[in-house]
Formats: structure tokens, sequence, C-alpha cells
């Protein structure tokens, strides 16, 4: 059981995964993408229609990349080049986002009499690899995309620490003035590390549609964006402290499906594990302490003369 | 200097304007691709609520919530604090409202029971308003994780409470008793549904008004809000601002639970009115967190809210309901650039006034 719930809490920690990790590279560049719930949204609407309309789900990641792009890149603008206020912005798009979601769903497929379907992601048992006993259960028998998490936690890693796209990465949002000094065009690169978040928070976003579900709601994100957002924060902006951190919030995720299908145990009420995350995020919101927050973290930046 | 207050006035409203506009019309020119003729269901709508009492005065009964979460967003946007969990006061002030006048109503006189369901949804509101803000005082936690994290705890306890200690009497859905018509907000206007919350609610606005600029407290609280450092050292404790502006944010939100349930829903649905926060947020931007402009902007938002019902309304047109949130998202997009086009046509005014005076010396 321990190791079902485990290895549960593996898959579930994947769309925060790449959500709280792409969020983390935009806030060392001194961005907060506080868009990314509407990211994740229109990433699950985007997962939807691409894998309903043609049938295939790599068609599906893709326009959940593209739509996750589109809603960044429109984020990105208002906020890096027209300066203006982040939060604002982003909450002005995650209404957009619900808005433009139910109406094209709506375009796309009229007023369907059953709920729309689509197969979901089906799990790739890895040759070998999953038959080792234990952790060929927990690491091995995924989806793609927990697969494409893996690869890539070491690459953005090494990117942001040991390269000097990193270097500049780190630097606009530490010291903009400096870097923009030492040749590095701020803005610019700030804007691209928003992009790369709305493509990462679009894979986010279908994970729940084409990896999970099978369908789409346009309640189906219900706060997870934000609890990518939160992680981001709680780990430090540290890509390692991101990784912990979705791992803990899925198993705090698989912990609460786990309870509610066993009823709570008679007697904890289903909606306090449905809370569950949320209130974690609160209580560590609260207990941690020392943060590094990146020195020019929602700051536009304004080149003088 | 006059005459450049007059032309950043002049540039404000013309600016917004054009942004509300612009967002009218694209999220019609979005109807065109369910084949809806947008002129039409336009117009038929707004000849709905210029000819018809009921209907223009469900743009005032839209707004009079809007107004309360939108002053709960001003309020500590004020002080540079950030209260994104309006959406949660607002249920904690609608539960406290619903519970109350549920076990009060029949047995004390209407006007007793709504100024005490008032004050108990006010301080409930303000209960977990003030909670985010000592969070904030005593840890130093971050308000806007905080608060937007509070809305979903709130959300999975009224769907709780739905479901147990306040489940209808039938047992059937997840939703309370109807309250009884002795403790209903009274009628504003006959023969429509607006009701006394709308003018509870302007009346918030203009003591909120006289709050932030007419006494010490809203000094303060602007001037943390300005530079929590420099008012530190001169005597202003920026962590006691945060409690209080916290409390009253809560408590303006909670008032806005009191009006719905009373005035208008008479009942506790679950998942009733889920953008209301969001919808406060994007109204205190339009009004640039001016309590006064609070109001119009309101009514604004709930001419918005209308016009989308009635164009759904219409028979045989079949226009979705997700074209509130598509106007409602569209004019709050283009209200934020129209911040950006005031401070590009200052710079330049500006720079031409230099031009100007150069030429004259």
């Amino acid at each position: 059981m321990i190791i079902n719930l485990l290895s549960r809490a593996i898959t579930m920690s994947t769309p925060l995964f790449f959500g709280s990790v792409s969020e983390v590279v935009a806030e060392r560049s001194g961005v907060m993408v506080t868009a990314i719930e509407g990211i994740f949204l229109l990433g699950a609407w985007g997962g939807f229609v691409g894998t309903y309309l043609w049938g295939n789900a790599i068609f599906g990641l893709l326009l959940a990349m593209i739509c996750g792009i589109a809603v960044a890149a429109i984020y990105g603008v208002v906020t890096i080049f027209m300066k203006q206020h982040q939060v604002v912005t982003g909450t002005a798009l995650n209404i957009l986002a619900i808005g433009f979601c139910a109406f094209f769903q709506r375009v796309l497929f009229g007023i369907p009499q059953i709920p729309l379907q689509i197969q979901p992601l089906s799990v790739i048992p890895i040759p070998i690899l999953s038959e080792i006993p234990v952790l060929g259960e927990l690491f091995f028998n995924k989806n793609i995309l927990t697969y494409v998490a893996y690869v890539i936690i070491p690459i953005i890693h090494y990117m942001l620490y040991h390269t000097s796209l990193g270097l500049a990465i780190r630097s606009s949002g530490e010291n903009p003035q400096a870097a923009d000094v030492a040749g590095i065009n701020v803005n610019r690169l700030r804007f691209l590390t928003v992009l790369f978040a709305g493509m990462m928070g679009g894979i986010a976003g279908a994970f729940y549609s084409v990896g999970f579900l099978g369908m789409f709601t346009t309640n189906m994100i219900g706060g997870r964006g934000w609890i990518a957002f939160a992680i981001c924060f709680l780990g430090n902006w540290q890509i390692t402290g991101a990784v912990i951190g979705t791992f803990v919030f899925g198993l705090a995720e698989a912990l609460a499906i786990y309870m509610q299908s066993i009823g709570g145990g008679g007697f904890f009420p289903n909606e306090l594990f449905i809370a569950f995350p949320y209130i974690l995020t609160i209580v560590l919101t609260v207990m941690r302490r020392n943060f590094s927050v990146p020195a020019n973290l929602g700051i536009p930046y304004i080149k003088e003369g | 200097m006059k005459r450049i207050l007059n032309a950043t006035w002049r540039d404000m409203v013309l600016t917004n304007f054009a942004a509300i506009v612009a967002g009218i019309v694209l999220s019609g020119a979005l109807l065109l691709f369910l084949g809806i003729d947008p002129i039409f269901v336009f117009s038929t709508s707004i000849r709905a609520i210029l000819t018809d009492g009921y209907t223009a005065a469900d743009i005032l009964l839209k707004a009079t919530p809007l107004i309360m979460t939108a002053l709960a967003f001003a309020f500590t946007y004020k002080a540079n604090l950030f209260n994104i969990g309006a959406q949660g006061q607002f249920y904690m002030g609608a539960i406290a409202a619903i519970w109350l006048s549920l076990e009060l109503q029949n047995r004390i006189p209407t006007a007793l029971l709504l100024l005490i369901v008032l004050i108990v949804a006010l301080a409930a509101g303000a209960l977990i308003g003030g909670l985010i803000g000592f969070l904030k005082e005593r840890f130093d936690s971050n308000e806007f994780l905080v608060s937007m994290m509070s809305s979903y705890v709130v959300l999975a306890l009224m769907n709780y409470l739905l479901r147990t200690f306040l489940k209808e009497t039938k047992g059937e859905y997840p939703q309370t008793d109807p309250i009884a018509r002795s403790a209903w907000l009274p009628n504003l206007i006959k023969g429509t549904r607006l009701h006394y919350g709308f003018i509870i609610s302007v009346l918030f606005a203009v003591l909120i008004w006289v709050l932030l600029y007419k006494t010490t407290l809203g000094f303060r609280i602007r001037a943390v809000g300005q530079n929590s450092r420099a008012s530190a050292l001169s005597g202003i404790s920026p962590t006691k601002i945060y409690v209080i502006a916290f409390l009253i944010s809560g408590a303006l939100a909670g008032v806005a639970g009191f009006t719905e349930m009373n005035g208008v829903q008479h009942m506790l649905i679950q998942d009733f009115n889920p953008e209301m926060g969001a919808a406060g947020l994007g109204i205190a931007i339009l009004a640039n967190a001016n309590p006064i402009g609070i109001i119009f902007a309101s009514i604004l938002y709930g001419a918005l809210n209308v016009i989308g019902t009635q164009m759904g309304r219409i028979p045989g047109a079949n226009v979705p309901s997700s074209i509130v949130s598509l106007m409602q998202g569209f004019v709050m997009l283009f209200v934020i650039m129209a911040y950006y086009a005031r401070t590009k046509i200052a710079s330049r005014r500006e720079k031409n006034k230099r031009k100007r005076e150069a030429a004259l010396s």
C-alpha cells in the first residue's frame, strides 16, 4: 500500500514539477508568472482539444504547449515590456482563461449530450527497469510525461547553475543593472524565461486532461497552478527545493485521493483531504524561514537614459 | 499645474473608456465564431435594460457585492499588501449570514436580525482576514500565498457544511434551506430585485474613503503602502498596520456575503458566485483603488454581467454564459494596458513641454 501511495505521489507530482521548476527559472530572472493558473488551464484545454480532434496525444501536447506559450506571451508583453503589475495582470489572464476555454469549448463541441472523453496517456513500463522490485513500480511504470520530467530535472539544474545562460538568468533577477552593463538584454531574457514557463505550464495543464482524467472541465485545475507557484517559493527558488516540494505536494495529493477512496476512515470528512494541499501550503509558508528571494523579483527593469 | 491635472484626468477617462469599449467589442467579435450576430444580441440586451426597470435594477444588484470585494482588495492594496483571498472571506460571511439567519428568523424583529447578521458576517470575514494579517505580522509569512490558499480552504469548509450541518431538510442537494421572508433585506425599489444591500455597499465605500483619506489610521495605512521602512522610522508600526488592514479588508468581503445571502439568494448553494474575489480585484484596479471610483466601476461590471445574462436569454441565439467572464477578462486586461498608455502619453507631454520651454528660452 505504501508503495502504491508513493508511486501515485510521483505521478501526481509530475505536473507540479513542470509548473514549479519553470516558475523557478522565470522567477530567478526576475518575473513572477502569476498567470500560471491560467496557463495550466489553457494547457489542459489545448491538450484535450488537440488529442480529441486529431486522435493523437502528441498533437494534444503540442497544442497545450502553444496555448501555454500564448498566455505567457501576453503576460510577458504586459508585465515586462509594458511594465504593469504582475499580480494584477496574472489575475486578469486567469479570469480570461476561464472564459476563453469555456467559450471555445462551446464553439468547437457545442453542448454535447454526454461528456467528451479521450484516451488518457497510457502507462509505458520501461523494459527491465520496471521489473526491479519496488523501484520499478515507483519510478518506471509511468506515462511519458513523468519520464520527460526525469530527463529535464538535471538538464534544467545544469542550465541554471552551470552555464552562462543560467548565470545571465540569475543575474537578471539579482542585479539587472549589472546584467545590462555586462551586455545582457534583460527584458528579452526575462521574456524568454516567461515563454519557457508558459510552455512547461501548458504541459503541466495537459497532464490533468490528457495524462490523467481523459476529459476537460473548466474547474479541473482548481488551484494546482497556484500550488506550483507556491512550491517555487517554498523551495527557496532552487531547482532541488522545487523538486522536493513537488514530491511533498504530490504525496499530499496522493494521500488525499487515497483517504477519499477509503471514505476518510469513516471519521474525517473528504473535504478535509481536498483542502489538505492548500492547508499544507499555508502551514509551510508560515513555517518557512530565511528565504533568499531574487533581489529584483517582481520589479520591472527600466533601462536608464 | 492645474492644466496638467486636467490633462491627466482626461487621459484617464479616455484611455479607460477606450479599454472598456475594446474589451466589449473583442468579446462581441468572438460571438461570430458561434454564428451569432453580436450587434443584434448586444442591442437586444441593451434595449431590454433600457426599457425594463427590473433588468436595469439588476445592474445595481450585481454591483452590490462587487463593491465590497473590490473595497476589500483596494484597502490592503493601499498598504501595499495583497488580499487575494476575498473570495474565501466572502464565502465565510455568507456561511455566517445564512446560518445565523436560519437560527434567528421569526424569533426576533427583522431590523434587529439584519443588524446582528450584518455584524456577524462582517466579523466572520474579518476573522479570516485578520488571521492572514496575524500570520504576516507574527511570522512574516507571504500574505499573497496565504490569502490565496485560504480561499480554497474556506471553499472546502463550505462544501463540508453544506453536506452536513447546513444541508437542507429535504436532504437532497448540497444547499441550505431558504431563509424566511422576514429575514430578507427589504426591497429598495418595488417590482425589482434591488435591495437595501446596495445602500449598505455605497455607505461602506464612502466610509472607507473617509477612513483612508481623512483619518490618521488611513494616513498611516497609505504611508506604510508607500514606504514601509520610512514609516517605521517615523514611528508607525508596519506590522500593526498589516493586521488592521487585513482585518478591515476581510470584514468588507464578509459583508458581501451578507448582502448576497439576505438580499438576493436567500439560501446558500454550492459553488455560487465563484468569481466574486477576482472580479473585485479587477474593479479595484479599474478604479485605481479609489473607494468612490469603485462604486462606478462595480456598476460597470454589473452592467457587463446583466448584458451577458440578457444575451443568454434571447430565444434562439444561444449565447453561452462564458461571455461574461470573457468580457470581464478582456476589459480588465485592456484597462491594465491603459495604465501603460497613460504613462506613455504623460511622458510624451512632458517631453513636448520641455522642448517648448527650450525653444522659448
